[in-house]
């Protein structure tokens, strides 16, 4: 009995430290852009600012340490969206195509500066990483101690802003004036808000969260730098938002569970459980996304003026 | 007049943006993660070499080898060179056609994946010759390049086979193609050689760039109990070595010598001696000696080799390392057939001698 009981606890140990592991860089990035969207601009160059923040860190982290890693990533996801809010929300371009460009000018010229620093044909790098830190007594708590409490220090940054965004967002004159501008810029520059601040600001937010998540995967994550290390995070990271329904909460528990498929699908291939094709695991959460989407078609919970290219409707 | 001024002020700084961003992007695509062209080589550009990789040039594995291999035909053979890293088929086709249309004289594909895209193209460029290496079609100018790297990953596998304390031990591919499979099979009768009741862990990623997924799933086995694992996953693979210094247990490199990159934890490379096999294609080309046919480079062509890492020999017992050696001539002199189902029907054909037409 014990071993049966010991034979189905430890593999979900490991199964819920791997999820919270793999939604730490997805839940950064999907709160940032949880800010930005809710003040009615989509970056779709999250992609772009979560790879710059990773080779930003590479650099950082192996020539002075870990910390400066972590803020050289931050700044680099936020230099990358300066461009972006120049574009989308001063000159009023199209937001996905900007988006879309950022991304691709993002990747290639991480490619290029990689291949500038290091050679060629790169070298295999090791940066230093950090190690999870056990905060005493929760981390012994069964089952989930360990998966929720021995993590590194920034997955324990995310639990204290996902309230504090929460509260920011409903509870603020500033989470206020962010809402009005996205769902009517109108109404709010007559409150006396000034939209493109506040979406400017939101912007710089976002990219500076994707650029945190970006250090994540480096510094906490993989200790390597690779071109295209980014695989996708950005793009998955803005189904979370959908999925998460623009609130923190929301947003923190569908990373979660995007973090889980993952991490399901890692268990399930070492157990040797090939049934099932693995590649179903990782659609997963994007059915769930569509079917969420689905449901609230006739009520949406979007901002009403997403992805508006024009500020104002006079 | 005044809401029409103010329309064309809207459309002129719409375009302007628009285009402005787009531009930056697509050069810098153009001249960084994408393509480096080294114009430079041969005079009158008689003999042009093109190299498509699937991944980028820096996973010190697959592709790098590759492009050591384009900067080694341009070094001898006095050729210009073109590489581009490329992503989707489409634009494996795509940039296929750019390539023929230029009058390149051979053009690689480098990888499985490319043969398809490389059938539709070939008969429209009659004058280029196509190579897919690990393809296994021919047509006039399309030629397959086969390398054994099950054979290889045999020896390793009989390698892991007796060195697990554990008795389980890993294999993790990026994506599931019919050359990674292969050799996760022939690692995996290796292991059973060595070890009949040795437990054997499959993985794939679906991808080749995802350094946290390498890592996350060698965790994953590693927590099952698997205490070496075995890789082919290019980029995403030094996640896995990541993993490895974590966790304190041995892999093995791939497609590389990845020895130096984890020197405590990598046990050998299965070494696929890429220059070596692309300079033999490109003399026949540039000869005029090339023949449609499946280039076959394994143990034999001295292509693929499994490479021990010298700093953990010690860690190999001599008997066991004289049964892999003893393999090894078993499968140059052909006196081998443990593989036979595993490899493809081409496989089984003679090695090319390497370099020789």
């Amino acid at each position: 009995m014990n071993m049966l009981l010991d034979g189905f606890i430890a593999p979900l140990d490991d199964f819920l430290a791997a999820s919270v592991r793999t939604a730490t860089p997805l839940a950064l990035a999907a709160l940032g852009e949880c800010v930005t969207e809710r003040s009615g601009v989509i970056n779709i160059g999250l992609e772009g600012s979560i790879i710059c923040g990773a080779l930003a860190a590479t650099i950082a982290a192996g020539s002075v340490g870990v910390s400066v890693g972590f803020a050289a990533g931050l700044t680099a996801g936020l230099l990358v969206t300066v461009l972006f809010a120049l574009f989308t929300v001063y000159l009023r371009a199209d937001q996905i195509i900007t988006g879309t460009a950022i991304t691709l000018l993002s990747l290639g010229l991480t490619g290029l500066l990689y291949k500038s620093v290091y050679g060629s044909t790169g070298v295999g790098l090791t940066t230093p990483t950090t190690s999870a830190v056990e905060v005493p007594l929760l981390s012994s708590i069964p089952l989930v101690g360990r998966a929720l409490f021995a993590q590194p220090l920034v997955t324990y940054a995310l639990y204290l802003l996902v309230p504090a965004m929460a509260w920011w967002f409903f509870r603020t004159h500033g989470g206020l004036a962010l809402r009005a501008v996205g769902e009517s810029p109108d109404a709010a520059m007559a409150a006396g808000v000034q939209p493109r601040r506040v979406q400017a600001l939101a912007v710089l937010f976002g990219g500076a969260m994707a650029g945190l998540a970006g250090a994540t995967l480096v510094l906490a994550q993989s200790g390597t730098f690779v071109e295209n290390m980014s695989a996708g995070k950005g793009f998955i990271a803005i189904a979370i938002v959908v999925l998460g329904r623009w609130t923190p909460f929301g947003v923190a528990g569908a990373a979660l569970l995007f973090g889980a498929a993952s991490a399901l699908q890692y268990l399930f291939q070492s157990l040797g459980w090939n049934a099932v094709p693995y590649q179903l695991f990782l659609v997963l959460p994007y059915v769930l996304t569509l079917i969420v989407l689905a449901r609230a078609s006739g009520r949406t919970a979007a901002p009403a003026a997403l992805a508006r290219r024009e500020l104002t409707l006079g | 007049m005044n809401a029409t001024f103010a329309l064309f002020r809207l459309a002129y700084r719409n375009a302007i943006a628009c285009v402005a961003v787009a531009a930056i992007a697509l050069s810098t695509a153009a001249c960084g993660g994408s393509a480096d062209t080294d114009g430079v080589g041969a005079q009158n550009g008689s003999f042009k070499v093109a190299l498509l990789t699937p991944g980028p040039i820096t996973d010190q594995a697959w592709n790098a080898g590759a492009y050591a291999g384009l900067v080694a035909i341009k070094d001898s053979l006095g050729a210009s060179i073109s590489h581009i890293q490329t992503r989707t088929p489409a634009e494996f086709e795509e940039n296929f056609r750019q390539y023929g249309a230029q009058g390149y004289a051979l053009v690689i594909g480098h990888g499985f994946e490319f043969q398809d895209a490389a059938m539709r193209v070939a008969p429209d460029y009659p004058n280029t010759v196509f190579v897919c290496t690990s393809g296994n079609t021919t047509g006039p100018n399309l030629a397959g390049m086969n390398f054994a790297f099950e054979e290889a990953s045999y020896q390793a596998g009989m390698i892991a086979g007796q060195l697990t304390k554990t008795g389980t031990i890993g294999a993790i591919g990026g994506q599931e193609l019919p050359p990674v499979r292969a050799s996760f099979i022939a690692f995996e009768r290796g292991a059973k050689l060595t070890n009949p009741d040795v437990n054997v862990l499959v993985s794939y990623l679906g991808t080749w760039d995802d350094v946290s997924a390498g890592k996350e799933q060698t965790l994953a086995q590693v927590a099952r109990g698997a205490d070496i694992v075995f890789q082919n996953a290019d980029a995403a693979g030094l996640g896995i070595f990541a993993a490895a210094r974590e966790r304190n247990v041995l892999t093995f490199g791939a497609n590389a010598n990845q020895n130096d990159i984890a020197p405590e934890h990598i046990i050998g490379s299965v070494y696929i001696d890429l220059p070596k096999a692309l300079m033999s294609v490109a003399r026949d080309v540039q000869g005029g000696t090339f023949t449609s046919t499946i280039y076959q480079f394994g143990l034999r062509a001295n292509v693929v080799s499994l490479v021990i890492n010298p700093r953990l020999a010690d860690r190999i017992p001599p008997a066991l390392l004289a049964r892999v050696d003893s393999v090894g001539n078993a499968i140059r002199e052909g006196r081998f057939s443990e593989m036979n189902d595993v490899l493809q029907p081409a496989d089984r054909r003679q090695d090319s001698a390497a370099g020789t037409p």
